[in-house]
């Protein structure tokens, strides 16, 4: 299996436990993926709030470069990303006066807009093209006693007509992935909770409570920690954990995990070869208790 | 036969309890008829709204295990095949006071739309005797957000209302703004744009559950972007939530990729930063999330990315 690969500006600096949890996953599962050269930032959701086109041409210029390498698909790891991927493509895709005025712009840049790539998230992939009984084969270290808390994140469920790959009010595929590696996934109220990334700078007090409400949620529902497929969800939940602490009475800790993470320890990986120990609020100590990983 | 079983949230305007209820499924019905045959045969104290039956009057919303509906224009059988479940629970909306189990109060929320002058103000093209001569594309541009039918299903979903004080303004109401501002007989934009801005128009999360989840189809995120796009336009490029887009936006242009180390002072300032986010910056430092000294280089084909820029600057858009 072969793609190309979008990692994301997250990947290269606070996520890149990320990157090196994704290689490795990658790796030993023998898929292949071949990293866009000259890739750009996909806007996260903002550039749209100044340009329209810029937005879509940012974006459709990123998949030509995937088109280039003469690939099916263009994979990502993170739900922003996939999302402003879609998002541009499906602009391209269906409207005509789009494509040419953006494609006019990227002639410029000796770049033209096909049409030939699909854009996915590893999470899907797994489902959709490596099969989840595949997956279940390569398990060496199944995640037997682990509850996981499956955090979402809105941009891998919606707007459907964009993402539309399971239904967005009761979707199952992280369950379905955690179940195939051994883990327990625990239900609670926030699941689908968004974890209020993208506002973190103008709507901070508002965002810090979602994140308190975000942990605190599968934490008494017994989870041992939270899994994601997102590094924007990741960050906002792990990283501004200690600041969302200070407005809770109770004690919110939660680790959180990556999903390319979680699939890694049951392929055998241990925590520091899939860089666990970079998170601020640290896994190892519930993943120790859980799976007996010394 | 197989039974539904659904559980309501009831209010008394005292207490607050859910009551079961076992109705025979019948096929190819709505989640209108369910309540309705709950209040006819079972329950004549349960109280909800509906009128028109045809997602005309936007009276009959209602959540069904956490998600917002339109009751007439909902199939029960999209949504037990939604949840996978013979059970369904039902509560009022979120965001909204109850006045009476699954009834709402829209009061406060008309009176929150007023701030938004969400009423033609005309512009000096036309007159009272001649009219306004609108373009086929002038129509398009308000036909969407005249669609809505204040049903309350975006507020129900929004989750910067679920955490704000009260001061974000609900989608609906920012989709009644839109309307006016695109409107081509509409003669002060700024009008109703102003008192969106200032109401916190840069907190919305883009979660996309308004987008997601209105009945009609409104397109309420594309929305939030143009006001934003108007707001900058009208000179307000020095709030956090401008700064913020803008640190995306140049950096693309400069290297192609995000610099995450500049993106706090360029969205708080130095002094801000220095003051607020050192305990945050440490505690990166201290996990190798944040390199101080990474600066991203140029992606290749930078020059390429500028001329996007260029263009767009060009094409005015």
């Amino acid at each position: 299996m072969r793609y190309a690969f979008f990692p994301g500006c997250t990947l290269e600096s606070a996520a890149e436990e990320l990157m090196i949890s994704t290689k490795k996953v990658a790796a030993a599962l023998g898929i292949e993926l071949i990293e866009l050269d000259g890739w750009t930032c996909c806007g996260a959701s903002h550039i749209q709030d100044v340009s329209d086109l810029l937005a879509t041409s940012i974006n459709a210029r990123n998949i030509s470069l995937a088109e280039d390498l003469k690939v099916d698909k263009l994979l990502t790891v993170c739900n922003t990303c996939t999302l402003m991927l879609r998002t541009a493509k499906l602009k391209m895709d269906k409207n005509e006066k789009v494509r040419n005025e953006v494609n006019e712009g990227l002639g410029r840049a000796g770049l033209e807009y096909k049409g030939t790539v699909e854009v996915t998230h590893l999470l899907w992939a797994l489902i959709e093209d490596y099969g989840l009984e595949n997956l279940r084969k390569m398990v060496r270290r199944p995640l037997t006693g682990l509850k996981v808390a499956n955090f979402y994140g809105c941009h891998i469920l919606m707007p459907p007509n964009v993402m539309g790959f399971e239904n967005h009010m009761n979707p199952q595929s992280m369950e379905m992935v955690a179940e195939v590696l051994g883990a327990e996934s625990v239900d609670f109220d926030q699941r689908l909770a968004c974890c209020g990334f993208h506002a973190v700078f103008p709507a901070e007090k508002e965002v810090m409570d979602l994140t308190g409400k975000n942990c605190l949620s599968p934490k008494n529902s017994g989870a041992d920690c939270i899994v994601t497929p997102c590094p924007l969800c990741q960050m906002q939940l792990d990283a501004y954990q200690p600041d969302a602490q200070k407005g809770f009475k109770e004690d919110i800790t939660m680790p959180i995990l990556h999903l390319p993470q979680l699939i890694g320890l049951a392929l055998g990986f241990s925590p520091e070869e899939l860089a666990i120990q970079r998170h601020v609020v640290d896994a190892i100590p519930a993943l120790r208790e859980s799976l007996a990983i010394v | 036969m197989e039974t539904l079983q659904c559980k309501i949230k009831r209010f008394d305007g005292k207490q607050e309890y859910y009551q079961n209820y076992e109705v025979p499924y019948e096929k190819g019905k709505t989640i209108l008829w369910l309540l309705t045959k709950i209040r006819e045969e079972q329950d004549p104290t349960l109280n909800f709204t509906s009128a028109c039956r045809h997602a005309i009057c936007g009276s009959c919303a209602v959540q069904i295990n956490g998600s917002a509906f339109l009751a007439c224009n909902s199939s029960l059988d999209e949504v037990l095949e939604t949840f996978k479940t013979m059970k369904l629970t039902f509560e009022p909306l979120k965001n909204f006071d109850v006045v009476k189990d699954l009834v709402i109060v829209w009061e406060p929320k008309m009176e929150k739309m007023e701030q938004v002058k969400p009423w033609l103000i005309p512009s000096e093209e036309g007159t009272q005797e001649t009219g306004f001569i609108q373009s086929e594309d002038n129509y398009h541009q308000i036909a969407a957000p005249t669609d809505c039918i204040l049903c309350g299903v975006c507020a129900s979903e929004c989750n910067q209302l679920a955490v704000n004080d009260g001061t974000y303004l609900d989608p609906f109401i920012l989709n009644r703004a839109y309307r006016f501002t695109v409107d081509s007989r509409d003669g002060s934009p700024e009008e109703h744009i102003r008192p969106v801005y200032e109401n916190e128009l840069w907190k919305c999360l883009h979660c996309m559950q308004c987008v997601t989840k209105c009945p009609k189809g409104i397109p309420l995120t594309d929305q939030i972007a143009y006001l934003r796009q108007e707001s900058i336009r009208m000179g307000e490029v020095k709030n956090q939530g401008a700064k913020h887009a803008f640190a995306f936006h140049d950096d693309v242009k400069n290297k192609g990729r995000l610099n995450e180390v500049m993106l706090p002072i360029k969205t708080d300032g130095l002094v801000n930063t220095a003051m607020r986010k050192v305990p945050f910056a440490l505690r990166m430092i201290k996990k190798g999330k944040i390199n101080p000294f990474h600066m991203p280089k140029e992606v290749e084909g930078i020059k390429g990315v500028r001329e996007l820029y260029k263009y767009a600057q060009e094409v005015g858009k």
